[in-house]
Parts: C-alpha cells; sequence; structure tokens
C-alpha cells in the first residue's frame, strides 16, 4: 500500500488530479491510513493507467467511467467496449472534419493579405473577419 | 424512400430491433428501399451525416435517430416525411 504522492509519481500525474478523479468516481483508495490518508494498492495503479490510455484515444471522464462500469457487468461483451470506441472515432473524424475546414478558412484569409506592409486598418483578415461577424448578426 | 440503418457490427440490440424496424418501414411504404449499413465500411458517410451515436437511421440521407426508434416512432416518422414530401 502506498500514499496518494508516490501514486501520483508512478503514475506520472498531479495528487490533485488523482483526489479529482476520485470525486468524480473513477478511482477509490484501497484503504486509509491510522492516521486518516488515503492508501493505494497496483490495483490503483493499473487503474490509473486505464484512465491515462483512454484519455489518450479522446475519451472523457464521464465516458471512461461507463467503460469501468461495463468492464465489471457480467452481461456486458467486447461489442459493448467496441461500440463505443467507434461512436468515439466517429466524434474525433466530425471533430477533425470542421477543424479542417477551418484551417481551409485561415488559407483563405492568410491569402487575402498578401501585403504585409499595410497599417493594421487596412488588414484584409481583420476586414473579412468583421464581415463574418456582420453576417451572422 | 430510402432509409439507412449503422449499425455497430457485433451489436445485439441492433441486429434484434432490426427485422421489426424493417417491417415497420415497408408498413409506412411498401416501396421503402432498406439499406443496413456496417458504420466502419461506411465512416465517411455516416460522418458526412453527424452521426455520433449508434445505431442511427437516416431517411432520404438525413439522419432523424440517434438511437433506435420504436416500431411505432420509426411508422411516425416516414409518414412525416412522406406528408412532407407529397
Amino acid at each position: 500500500m502506498f500514499t496518494i504522492g508516490k501514486l501520483a509519481t508512478f503514475a506520472g500525474i498531479s495528487a490533485d488530479a488523482l483526489r479529482y478523479y476520485e470525486r468524480e468516481g473513477l478511482i477509490e483508495p484501497a484503504g486509509k491510513s491510522a492516521a486518516g490518508y488515503r492508501l493505494y494498492d497496483k490495483d490503483s495503479t493499473r487503474r490509473v493507467q486505464f484512465i491515462k490510455h483512454a484519455q489518450h484515444c479522446g475519451f472523457t471522464l464521464a465516458e471512461i467511467r461507463e467503460l469501468i462500469v461495463l468492464r465489471g457487468r457480467d452481461a456486458a461483451c467486447c461489442g459493448d467496449v467496441r461500440k463505443r470506441a467507434i461512436e468515439k472515432k466517429l466524434q474525433l473524424e466530425i471533430k477533425i472534419r470542421a477543424m479542417k475546414a477551418m484551417s481551409k478558412g485561415l488559407d483563405r484569409l492568410i491569402k487575402e493579405c498578401a501585403d504585409e506592409t499595410k497599417p493594421v486598418e487596412e488588414c484584409a483578415i481583420l476586414a473579412a473577419l468583421e464581415q463574418v461577424a456582420g453576417g451572422a448578426h | 424512400m430510402k432509409i439507412e440503418v449503422f449499425y455497430s457490427p457485433g451489436c445485439k440490440e441492433c441486429a434484434a430491433a432490426q427485422a421489426n424496424l424493417k417491417a415497420a418501414a415497408h408498413e409506412a411504404n411498401a416501396r421503402v428501399e432498406w439499406r443496413e449499413l456496417n458504420v466502419l465500411d461506411e465512416l465517411d458517410y455516416a460522418v458526412e451525416l453527424g452521426v455520433l451515436a449508434l445505431p442511427a437511421i437516416a431517411i432520404d440521407g438525413k439522419l432523424v435517430f440517434s438511437s433506435l426508434p420504436t416500431p411505432r416512432q420509426l411508422r411516425k416518422a416516414l409518414n412525416k416525411h412522406i406528408a412532407r414530401e407529397t
């Protein structure tokens, strides 16, 4: 058994992040010391690694909690987890498309501003952005 | 009219409900074209339609359900769609 500080060091995250995970129901201490400090074990280390890997794949903490619940459910199967992974991929692909559209928008603006020596009040980028803002109202 | 069901392979929930939904769709419109799409094979199309959750149902290329409807809900949506088209 080890303290929150040790677990934080093993996992490479802050103790505050671990306390946050605990508030979010993602981890729980394996026990408490006589002085009332949280104590963790090897399962806690595995759980934190699981959370970190899932975050790297884009899962939110709420979604990670669902994965953890699924893991403990007898009736659940690999297909349930796979479905969530596919849904996450769909979400990411939609975000990627939106970001590509943003990047293309910036390309157009950058192209419009060919003369960098012009004073800022004649900046084509700022003018174009104002037009967009005006059109949105 | 074209109905497209996006499903994740191995989804028990989808497989069990699809037959009933297909029957309900044909009941609403006998000439309905029913397509079942494995989302992994049609990822770009699913993204284009804005599919975020599975299973999902699109009617004539527009996402209408982000989870499996009941046969009654599907019939209602189809009737509404038919009324709009005529």
